[in-house]
């Protein structure tokens, strides 16, 4: 049996079967969920393909149900597109694609939760701008979205992926987590560099709350997608480059649900505390 | 836990609960009615109630009363699509003791004249749970295949719907049952492994003692 509980246990069936940690996702998909290979597959494939999808179908003219959200991801594109693009072609990227898929969600259009929809656009970002810099096919992709949902699985079985029970570092912290372990993997990383890409993305994320205005999945979070995909990014290469979490990935894990659980009701996406409570908040639906 | 709870669902935003929950609620809630939806009561509570606007809560809650599911691309537009088929909306507050934050009471009515009560919770994700059928408490998600049975509380009638669905060779996964009052209505709820043939659904309901049943092949 291909089954995993932790990020350590999930390293212990890469290294004793000589798989890729993709592999090993998959096979404990089709073992647990009872799932054929082509289903499996499949079903990841179609995942990828809508979050393509939504990349392509973002409308910057396009706004939110409180008439305030959309359009900054046409802001970025402009800036980006206008060669003033201070961090690289390939961070502008992730950082536009991130914005306009938070937009995107906020608007009623149609994304994929990974692992929630108000964390829609880290994993995505990353990926997508990703196979486009290094021209990869959708195949290899898929691999990358097998350890991101690995990562995802052991996260949330071991603390959480709701803001409402965990805080925003649950959210946008999973999403950042996964999508690091997904690109170190895309850049040929070993499993421990996998996972220990994944404890230093998610280890940069805690304590992180989710106090959003009028409780909408519009302030802080459309633009918290962006950071926490560029989180995902910088964590990779520091594991590429050999920088080693002090912290395993499961304490990192394990610290997360210890901070989620000791973090007040009104940090925890009730709308009543930090941002959401402030006298911009009050003036947010008014403009 | 299911990779595809992790990477997935495809879904319209904004939120997994206050969206994506609300239309699998309606639809579910669509589904159990088993007709067309003439006239709705949405009664939303809690969370659902108090942030649902700007989440697209009662689009989504009338999509799914339409049989729209979680991705599909309309679910913004549904209040015009209801108006087109001339189905009736009527939203208001809903008035439970202690409900699940994220709350909607659906009371349906369809274009036969069938009459449903269906009270729905958004529990996270966009997983849901089915709380209470026409007032009696019941508590199941919708995922697998649902029998819901509603039966005199008289001797035999477990056994009958358990004899059926094992001649038609359906495994039983979860088996709940509830009632009023002793000697009163009862509801039977089996979630199954299988789908259930028509023929053993037809079977049930000309038994005597058995009030309604409701068949619903899972989400």
């Amino acid at each position: 049996m291909f089954y995993y509980h932790t990020l350590k246990e999930l390293e212990d069936l890469v290294n004793e079967n000589k798989l890729e940690v993709w592999q090993v996702v998959e096979q404990s998909d089709m073992e647990e969920n009872g799932r054929t290979k082509e289903q499996s597959y499949e079903k990841m494939l179609n995942m990828y393909l809508a979050m393509k999808e939504a990349d392509k179908n973002y409308n910057g003219n396009l706004k939110s149900a409180s008439k305030r959200a959309g359009g900054d991801g046409e802001k970025i594109h402009r800036y980006n597109v206008a060669n003033k693009n201070i961090c690289g072609k390939f961070i502008g990227n992730v950082m536009e694609k991130a914005i306009k898929m938070g937009e995107s969600n906020a608007c009623m259009r149609r994304i994929v939760a990974a692992p929630t929809a108000g964390a829609c656009g880290v994993l995505p970002a990353v990926l997508i701008s990703y196979q486009e810099e290094y021209n990869l096919s959708n195949d290899e992709m898929v691999k990358a979205m097998y350890v991101a949902a690995g990562i995802g699985k052991v996260i949330a079985e071991n603390a959480f992926i709701a803001g409402a029970a965990g805080g925003c570092q649950a959210e946008i912290g999973s999403a950042s987590a996964m999508a690091a372990g997904a690109l170190a993997f895309l850049q040929k990383g070993t499993v421990k560099q996998i996972v220990n890409a994944t404890a230093l993305s998610l280890k940069n994320m805690l304590g992180l709350t989710c106090d959003p205005v009028k409780g909408l999945v519009e302030v802080p979070c459309i633009k918290r997608n962006s950071y926490g995909a560029v989180n995902a990014v910088t964590s990779a290469q520091l594991a590429m480059a050999g920088i080693e979490s002090a912290i395993t990935p499961d304490d990192v894990i394990d610290s997360m649900r210890r901070i989620g659980n000791s973090m007040p009701a009104c940090l925890k996406e009730t709308g009543t505390g930090g941002l959401a409570v402030t006298e911009s908040a009050n003036k947010y639906l008014e403009k | 836990m299911d990779i595809f709870d992790i990477v997935g669902p495809i879904m319209v935003g904004p939120s997994s609960s206050h969206t994506a929950g609300a239309v699998r609620i309606g639809y579910i809630g669509g589904k159990l009615l088993g007709e067309p939806v003439k006239k709705a009561q949405i009664l939303l509570y809690g969370s659902f109630l108090a942030t649902g606007e700007g989440h697209g809560t009662k689009k989504a809650i009338v999509a799914g009363l339409l049989g729209m599911e979680p991705d599909d691309y309309r679910i913004s537009d549904s209040f015009n699509i209801a108006k087109e088929k001339d189905m009736k909306i009527e939203f208001g507050e809903a008035k439970l003791n202690e409900g699940h934050p994220n709350s909607a009471l659906l009371r349906l009515e369809g274009i036969n004249g069938n009459k449903i009560e269906v009270l729905g919770q958004s529990i996270g994700g966009s997983r849901i749970n089915i709380a209470q059928i026409d007032g009696i408490d019941t508590n199941f998600s919708g995922e697998c295949p649902t029998l819901i049975v509603h039966n005199m509380d008289q001797p035999g009638h477990v056994s009958e719907v358990t004899s059926m669905l094992a001649h038609k060779s359906v495994n039983i996964a979860t088996m709940q049952l509830y009632r009023s009052a002793k000697g009163g209505n009862a509801v039977m709820v089996v979630e199954c492994d299988q789908q259930i043939p028509k023929e053993g659904i037809e079977w049930l309901k000309h038994v005597e003692g058995i009030l309604k049943v409701t068949y619903f092949a899972g989400i």
